[in-house]
């Protein structure tokens, strides 16, 4: 696990593995015009093929972070990376071909008349004909499993659908990486449980990057190859989930609550006396090591 | 049925909205060219005509039309409040100053005020023309798909007015929306509309600024999505529209015949 300071001098990091990083944001500082900053010595990477969460409580700059890798916002000084290529200034127009975007709040994303004509939006954006977006966004609808709602008016889905309809509005552009703000947040636990089977989907299926900015450590927990802690505006620390969970000083630090898998394992440790020398991350593991015995246990 | 927000006598947008969306009456399946071009020759048909049974027949087809297409028409027939105080405002002052036979008269210091049979009859004309536009353009939004509305706009009015047609849509829900939830908040602790007005004006005052203010929060927020998805300043609806049946193009011609016979009939064109 790697652990950076906030605090300390920015340090340039220039990507360490230029094959496998698709996206690298070094971003020494990010202001908003009314003077608050938003991110400062930021060093973020997205590698090929992976989930990394982006975890982190209220106001730490996940969502900042998110517009930084699409192109809605620049870096005020600092620099990005697409695949090892340092790009100008003038090209991080082009991110959003890149790196798509889920926003926090469906109702923000959704605008067309139709749903068909809102994922049509994007690939008819990136130059397709006609012809082409309408396949591409039948085609996405599909995977989301979305198909049945192509002519409805987007005012008049639930939350859970509308959140589908984002993800195949984004789905249809084909990114390499797609970028999802709290993608679970406002939902019920089924849609819940939808998105993140999508989530995972898009790794597996499509074997599409994905970026989940959250404070829901439990899907993190659940669906993460790794995990960033951001605390103002600064990656804090990083590292699988198992490493980044099981500090529980660090995750104190970041201002987060434990994934209630490993609070109740810890718990449970620390009211039997059992030493946790196995650390289970989700709730199957956590029942699994339970069935199977719990090596170790003392008292 | 759903009602209104606010009032039963302001259009409800979601009523309308939800029966062009899930109606299927002949009507509804017909062109939206079909439509708009009749609205057209109704707004010319009543600009050429104030014979007062041309307008009456044209005002009754298009009730039944509406009951036929299984319209709320009283709903309808409630939300003419706003059209007639607008009419009313206009032309009320002007009806006491038409000659004609003496209905009323009020003694005035210097003079009488006369309202004559013709200042009636240039109300209720003027009214009953105001009524056929605003219940036809309700029955064409209430018998035509929002898709397939956008689809017409998009091709019918120049840039930037179908970008501004085109994006306002989904804004207006959403500032309908934010506007209602504020208005529950405000019932939900005891205020009333009509009451609040009255009694609490000015917390209806910042009511509306915050609908105000979100709205501009929100339209940065759905700016800010759509950039992110390559929005360069141009949106254009990507649906098909369907053209008139032969059988529509019929119905074109014959009330283009009859706003022809009604120019060519009328004895003075033209007048209220």
């Amino acid at each position: 696990m790697q652990k950076t300071h906030p605090a300390s001098p920015h340090a340039h990091c220039a990507p360490v593995d230029p094959d496998r990083e698709l996206i690298h944001v070094d971003c020494a500082s990010h202001t908003y015009p009314d003077g608050s900053v938003g991110i400062h010595n930021m060093c973020f990477r997205v590698l090929k093929n992976e989930i990394v969460a982006i975890c982190g409580p209220n106001g730490s700059g996940k969502s900042t972070l998110i517009e930084h890798l699409n192109g809605l916002l620049i870096p005020s000084e600092g620099e990005i990376w697409i695949r090892g290529k340092s790009i100008a200034r003038v090209e991080r127009g082009d991110l959003w071909k890149e790196v798509g975007v889920v926003f926090q709040r469906s109702e923000d994303q959704l605008f067309a008349p139709t749903v068909l004509d809102d994922v049509m939006f994007g690939p008819l954006n990136l130059g397709l004909s006609k012809e082409d977006a309408h396949e591409a966004a039948l085609e996405a609808l599909t995977s989301v499993g979305a198909e049945d709602l192509i002519n409805k008016l987007p005012n008049y889905l639930s939350g859970g659908q509308k959140r589908l309809v984002s993800i195949a509005g984004i789905l249809a552009m084909k990114p390499p990486v797609i970028a999802m703000d709290e993608p679970t947040s406002d939902l019920d636990p089924v849609h819940c449980a939808m998105t993140e089977a999508l989530i995972t989907a898009l790794k597996e299926r499509f074997h599409i990057s994905v970026v989940i900015a959250t404070h829901d450590l439990d899907l993190a927990a659940r669906i993460a190859d790794r995990v960033c802690l951001v605390k103002n505006g600064a990656v804090y620390a990083e590292g699988t989930p198992r490493e980044v969970f099981y500090n529980t000083t660090l995750i104190e630090e970041a201002g987060l609550i434990l994934p209630s898998t490993v609070m109740t394992w810890l718990d449970y440790c620390r009211e039997t006396g059992t030493e946790p020398v196995e650390q289970p991350i989700t709730r199957q593991e956590l029942v699994s090591l339970l069935r199977r015995g719990i090596p170790g246990q003392g008292r | 049925m759903s009602s209104s927000m606010i009032s039963d006598h302001i259009p409800d947008i979601d009523l309308i909205t939800s029966c062009a969306e899930r109606q299927d009456s002949v009507f509804s399946r017909a062109s939206p060219w079909t439509k708009g071009i009749l609205l057209v020759l109704i707004v010319l048909l009543i600009t050429i005509s104030s014979d007062i049974r041309v307008l009456a027949v044209l005002y009754a087809l298009i009730l039944a039309a509406c009951y036929v297409a299984g319209l709320p028409v009283k709903k309808i027939v409630a939300w003419y409040t706003m059209p007639v105080i607008f009419v009313i405002s206009l032309v009320g002052i002007m009806a006491w100053t038409q000659p004609g036979i003496p209905v009323i008269a009020i003694p005035l210091p210097g003079f009488i005020l006369t309202l004559t049979d013709q200042g009636i009859f240039m109300v209720g004309i003027l009214l009953l023309k105001a009524l056929i536009v605003v219940t036809y353009s309700l029955f064409f939004l209430m018998t035509t798909k929002y898709a397939q509305f956008s689809a017409l706009i998009s091709r019918v009015f120049p840039s930037p007015l179908d970008q501004i047609f085109l994006l306002a849509y989904r804004f207006l829900f959403l500032t309908m929306a934010m506007a209602a939830a504020m208005l529950k908040a405000v019932r939900s602790r005891g205020g009333g509309v009509i009451r609040s007005i009255r009694m609490q004006g000015h917390l209806f005052g910042e009511v509306f600024g915050h609908v105000f203010i979100r709205s501009f929060e929100q339209a940065e927020r759905v700016e800010k999505a759509m950039t992110s998805r390559g929005y360069n300043g141009t949106y254009t609806a990507s649906t098909t529209l369907r053209k008139p049946h032969p059988a529509e193009y019929a119905v074109m011609g014959i009330a283009a015949l009859a706003v022809m016979a009604a120019f060519i009939l009328t004895p003075h064109a033209g007048g209220w």
